[in-house]
């Protein structure tokens, strides 16, 4: 094994060199650095270009000036020396500077939406699979197609009209009209009538159901100005919770398993008891606190499984931890609702709050709550569409992964062993789906690094895409190269983790040594 | 010691309260939902770079946007206004002509006006910026590569050096905040040499400078300056290591993307100051409460947000997030802009215009082939091509030296001889021609398109007048290094022009020149550029120009063909006082005359 490790990190690091040598001669190459300046009438010309050539070092050709440059970046490789030499941009910023910022957003950006893309892909794959050639199979297999053909400027560029600008104009007078809400009730009636199954009598009640429960909404929503003062308040959130503490069960103990329910309801009990004694602890959050708060949470819920006892206490802490955790994010969802009206009036935001670029309102001043909601409406539209672009790749491979499994012997065996459909989809099925999806996962995190080019571009958000994008314009090959490295080093670890993650989850793959 | 299971519950229940009270934000729960009295507004203007320095002077520190917020941090003696005029500020210090001849400028700073730590700008301050910006120690040598073969450049100063290099090591005068300038010869643009605001003010305080190179104080430096000896290429001297240290300092000390902890690094002399900083996202400037010194904002904050594309802009702008745009004109962004509600589109004339330039060798070197093909340039035609469709009254350019902002543009034009290349002349081309049929290629930049459009369009019409037109287009990596290689007989590309000061006449088009590309040469041209580089009135450089712009023309030289356009827009909803500029000051050229609607 450990052979194996090495001889792939030498190859890595061969590849590493070759690639940076090609990637450097291209930048330098693709085009002129000068030819701003040979355009120019300006009396100084000359001497601009001799500052410039200094500056670069253009007197050297590049394949040598190659040499100089790894000669600086090799030193990044001496631990606890720290005198990392990638060189400067054309504005005299040290590249390492600028790597560590730029790594900074992306990471903000990206990350929300890759968490985002994998649970709700894998979600989506999971549920299509079971519901093979249905309506609702062909419905997301079409929408997820769609969305991955789409371009994502020009995705991004109607999110804004519309999402943005739009959404925005409404929020000034927050009302919505009854034909509005006709349309949005008819389209949650057509998708209740897709996910549905049974008799076509049964899913046209569930259309109809589907049209009542959102035109009823909306129309609450309007008349009570939800969206100018917005929050979930004790009702909803004890009716979704007591939603959520059966749905926990389903999915971990079956609600057969009524001592898993019974802990998954007493979690949702003890957050609502807990609702108002919080709040004067959340005026004064902080992340960490919320962070304590959080593992608060989870101890809670495993508390109060392992305290309901049975025969099997692990489902009911399953439940329970599950339900605490959704519960307690309520909970903060609707303390973020009640800071939102200042956030709304605050003179920076002046009524505008979805964002259209950049990651913050300059200069906003605001407590934990309110910087929490700025980042979110400036995250809100580029992770929407980073989302809808990703989502396509992993549902389908979620999809075909667990249709695969669905037809292996060992399913059949558990069935026929008379095991529920529950613990044949969830226990048996289901996590020996997840083991394909690992490592595309792993890779992709790998390569999220590198950062969205065109959506950091159309949000102006100044990731490593636009780090990257905007030297190679300038002929800059400096940045260009730290952002390589920082790349090319991510591709070939992550590659390694995906193939070492294989083998350690499937027992039936093995590193030969 | 043996606990009951209630009081271990009770115990962690108190060790979690302690710990999450602990980690409590030290504000409290108080709900900030504006901030301390504002009176005047803020406003948001998007632009295109990043801020990446404090000092815009420096090579690397050139950025549009660092000179932007350079002009609203910095006191300056003048700035330039809308229609190119050069307008003193008397409150912050006054310049005066001591005499002819010998050239004499005294340049004084009013008493009072401080940078924002409270220390007086004066002299020192002055003298710094003029060894920085006159060169004056620089002894470096290069060869033909750039490369420094001998002798230090102390400063990188990306401006010109050759007008204040004229001058001698300037006398301080009245208790320290005045110097005066005596310049070797006369030197035409001495009204703008020194001190401007567009030129980054009065940069960088000495005391700051001197303080971080390692001297004792400002009047070390003064010192120091005082005792140098002008550089020479030739006899390069042992490098100083005291200006060294001051150069090093000034060249990158100032270069941040983020706010520094040290104030002093970014001081003010102007009427705002830097508050916060967002790197590569935005910069907030906020009112400088000392400043008296000259015409008052009314509005409290400035944010500039840094938005690359134009269609980005224009939704931010839709959006609110931004109150002032200057984006890349295009016929889509003119259309996208007047779509919106509310915002006032300003497009007028840029500095930089595109022209023809023929070779004054091969095939053109007979002056009838130029006249011929001039003649045959559909001008016109052009303009209606690539600049109507922003801008709908726009006309071929009619001199090569003057902008129709210029006062002398008018009588310059009527002077010189374009108007008989207002609409092509194929029949006087072909007889010009008399039945020759020239080989012409023409090189151009390929992945600009308004120069393919130009190519395209000239192309068909020389052609009827019986040139033969060989496309030679470079890509944009390429063509900028084949200028004036040869290999070419004429070329389409832009200059700018200066608007003020006229130091870049000489640069294209007195003989052997940097710029020019094209083998012009006249001997009474180029002695007319030397009257006019020693010729302080404006009107009689005018006058001098006016009399080479006949020359050039007569000469058959190339066509100017039309100038670039320029856009800004403005929610004019919210915000009033935004004036259209054409030079690289752009929209803040009167940001003191911004003011916020109903604040």
């Amino acid at each position: 094994m450990v052979t194996y490790i090495v001889r792939r990190l030498f190859t890595a690091v061969l590849i590493l060199l070759g690639a940076s040598f090609l990637v450097y001669q291209l930048t330098a190459l693709s085009g002129d650095p000068l030819a701003d300046l040979r355009e120019s009438n300006q009396p100084n010309k000359e001497q601009l270009i001799q500052q410039r050539v200094e500056l670069l070092n253009l007197d050297v050709p590049a394949p040598l000036r190659y040499f100089r440059w790894l000669g600086g970046a090799a030193q990044c490789l001496v631990p606890f020396v720290g005198s990392c030499d990638l060189g400067f941009a054309i504005n005299g910023q040290p590249v390492t500077e600028a790597l560590g910022r730029a790594m900074g957003m992306t990471i903000l950006l990206v990350t929300g939406a890759a968490i985002l893309a994998v649970v709700v892909g894998v979600c989506l794959g999971i549920v299509t699979a079971l519901r093979q050639y249905s309506t609702l199979d062909y419905g997301v297999t079409f929408m997820a197609f769609l969305f991955f053909s789409l371009p994502v400027f020009w995705v991004a560029v109607l999110l804004k009209e519309y999402a943005a600008i739009g959404f925005n104009n409404f929020l000034r007078e927050p009302h919505i009209p009854p034909a509005t809400i006709a349309v949005i009730a008819l389209v949650s009636g057509i998708l209740w009538y897709i996910c549905a199954r049974g008799t076509v009598k049964r899913r046209l009640l569930a259309a109809v159901t589907g049209f009542v429960l959102a035109a009823g909404i909306l129309w609450a929503l309007s008349v009570t100005r939800w969206f100018s003062t917005p929050g979930l308040g004790l009702a909803v959130i004890l009716i979704a919770g007591v939603a959520i503490a059966f749905g926990a069960t389903t999915l971990a103990a079956g609600l057969k398993n009524r001592r898993a329910l019974y802990s998954a309801l007493a979690a949702v009990a003890v957050g609502l008891v807990l609702y108002f004694p919080l709040q004067p602890l959340l005026a004064q959050a902080t992340t960490l606190m919320i962070a304590l708060l959080a593992i608060a949470t989870i101890l809670v819920g495993i508390g109060i499984g392992y305290l309901m006892g049975g025969y099997d206490r692990r489902q009911n802490i399953n439940a329970a931890a599950i339900t605490a955790v959704l519960v307690a994010g309520m909970v903060l969802l609707d303390r973020y609702m009640q800071a939102w009206p200042a956030y709304f009036g605050n003179s920076r935001i002046n009524g505008r709050p979805i964002a259209t670029i950049g990651s913050e309102t300059p200069n906003l001043r605001g407590d934990y709550w309110v910087q929490g909601l700025d980042t979110f409406t400036h995250l809100l539209l580029p992770t929407i569409a980073l989302l809808l672009i990703s989502l396509a790749s992993y549902s389908r491979y979620a999809r075909s992964s667990m249709l695969e499994i669905m037809n292996m012997d060992y399913i059949r065996t558990a069935r026929a062993k008379g095991l529920g459909e529950r613990t044949v989809v969830m226990r048996h099925a289901f996590r020996n789906a997840l083991i394909p999806i690992a490592t595309i996962v792993a890779f992709d995190i790998g390569g999220l690094i590198g950062g969205a080019v065109i959506t950091e571009r159309v949000f102006a958000f100044a990731g490593m895409g636009q780090l990257f994008i905007e030297a190679l314009v300038r002929v800059d090959p400096n940045p260009v190269m730290g952002v390589f490295l920082v790349t090319g080093i991510m591709a070939l670890v992550f590659n390694l983790i995906a193939d070492l993650l294989y083998s350690a989850l499937d027992p039936r793959v093995r590193v030969k040594v | 010691m043996r606990f009951g299971r209630y009081s271990k519950a009770i115990g962690v229940a108190a060790v979690a309260a302690l710990a999450l009270s602990a980690c409590a934000s030290a504000g409290g729960g108080a709900e900030s939902t504006g901030e301390a009295s504002a009176t005047g507004g803020t406003i948001s203007v998007a632009e295109v770079n990043a801020f990446s320095s404090f000092n815009s002077d420096t090579a690397a520190g050139n950025v549009d946007v660092n000179g932007k917020v350079a002009y609203m941090t910095r006191g300056g003696f003048y700035h330039i206004d809308n229609e190119l005029n050069v307008v003193r500020n008397e409150e912050f210090g006054t310049y005066e002509k001591v005499s002819d001849d010998p050239l004499v400028v005294k340049y004084t700073v009013k008493e009072g006006v401080t940078w924002s730590d409270g220390d007086p700008v004066d002299a020192g301050d002055l003298l710094l910026n003029w060894v920085a910006e006159s060169g004056y120690a620089n002894d470096a040598k290069s060869n033909e590569e750039g490369e420094v073969t001998s002798g230090t450049n102390y400063f990188d100063y990306a401006g010109d050096t050759s007008g204040l290099g004229l001058t001698e090591i300037p006398e301080i005068g009245d208790d320290g905040r005045s110097i005066t300038l005596t310049y070797s010869k006369p030197f035409a643009d001495w009204e703008i040499a020194f001190g401007g605001l567009q030129d980054g003010g009065i940069g960088m305080p000495a005391h700051v400078v001197a303080e971080k190179a390692g001297l004792a104080d400002e009047q070390a430096l003064i010192d120091l300056i005082n005792g140098l000896k002008r550089g020479d290429a030739e006899k390069p001297a042992k490098p100083n290591a005291e200006l060294k240290a001051v150069g090093d300092f000034w060249n990158t000390g100032f270069d941040s993307k983020s706010l520094p902890g040290d104030t002093s690094l970014y001081l003010s002399s102007g009427p705002f100051i830097v508050d916060s900083v967002t790197p590569d996202q935005s910069i907030t400037l906020v009112r400088n409460d000392s400043y008296n010194w000259g015409p008052k904002p009314s509005i409290d904050e400035v944010t500039i947000r840094f938005i690359g594309a134009a269609p980005d802009q224009v939704q931010a702008l839709k959006n609110g997030e931004v109150d002032i745009i200057a984006p890349q004109p295009s016929a889509d962004t003119v259309e996208l802009l007047n779509a919106i509600d509310g915002v006032t589109v300003n497009i007028d004339d840029q500095l930089s215009y595109d022209h023809l330039d023929l070779n004054y060798s091969g095939v053109f070197a007979d002056a009838d082939v130029r006249e011929a093909f001039m003649k045959s340039v559909p001008r016109q035609a052009i303009v209606d091509r690539i600049v109507k469709p922003i801008k709908e009254d726009a006309a071929p350019l009619n001199s090569q030296f003057f902008v129709p902002a210029q006062e002398a543009y008018t009588p310059s034009a009527e002077g010189n001889g374009s108007s008989a290349y207002a609409e092509p002349d194929i029949d006087g081309a072909k007889e010009l021609l008399a039945g020759k049929t020239p080989e012409v290629r023409i090189m151009y930049n390929k992945d600009n398109p308004n120069r393919a459009d130009a190519f395209s369009l000239i192309q068909e019409s020389a052609e009827k007048a019986g040139f033969k037109v060989v496309d030679g287009g470079l890509g944009a990596s390429d063509w900028g290094a084949a200028l004036g290689k040869g290999g070419y007989d004429a070329s389409i590309f832009g200059w700018i022009n200066s608007g003020v000061g006229v130091s870049g006449v000489p640069q294209i088009f007195r003989t052997g020149s940097g710029s020019n590309y094209n083998g012009f040469s006249d001997p009474k041209a180029d002695a007319l550029m030397d009257e006019l580089m020693v010729t302080i009135e404006p009107a009689e450089q005018d006058k001098l120009i006016t009399q080479i712009d006949k020359i050039v023309w007569d000469s058959f030289y190339g066509l100017p063909l039309f100038q670039a356009v320029g856009l800004d827009a403005y929610n004019s909803d919210r915000v009033e006082g935004v004036v259209y500029q054409p030079n690289q000051t752009g929209v803040f050229w009167n940001f003191w005359d911004w003011k916020v609607k109903g604040e």
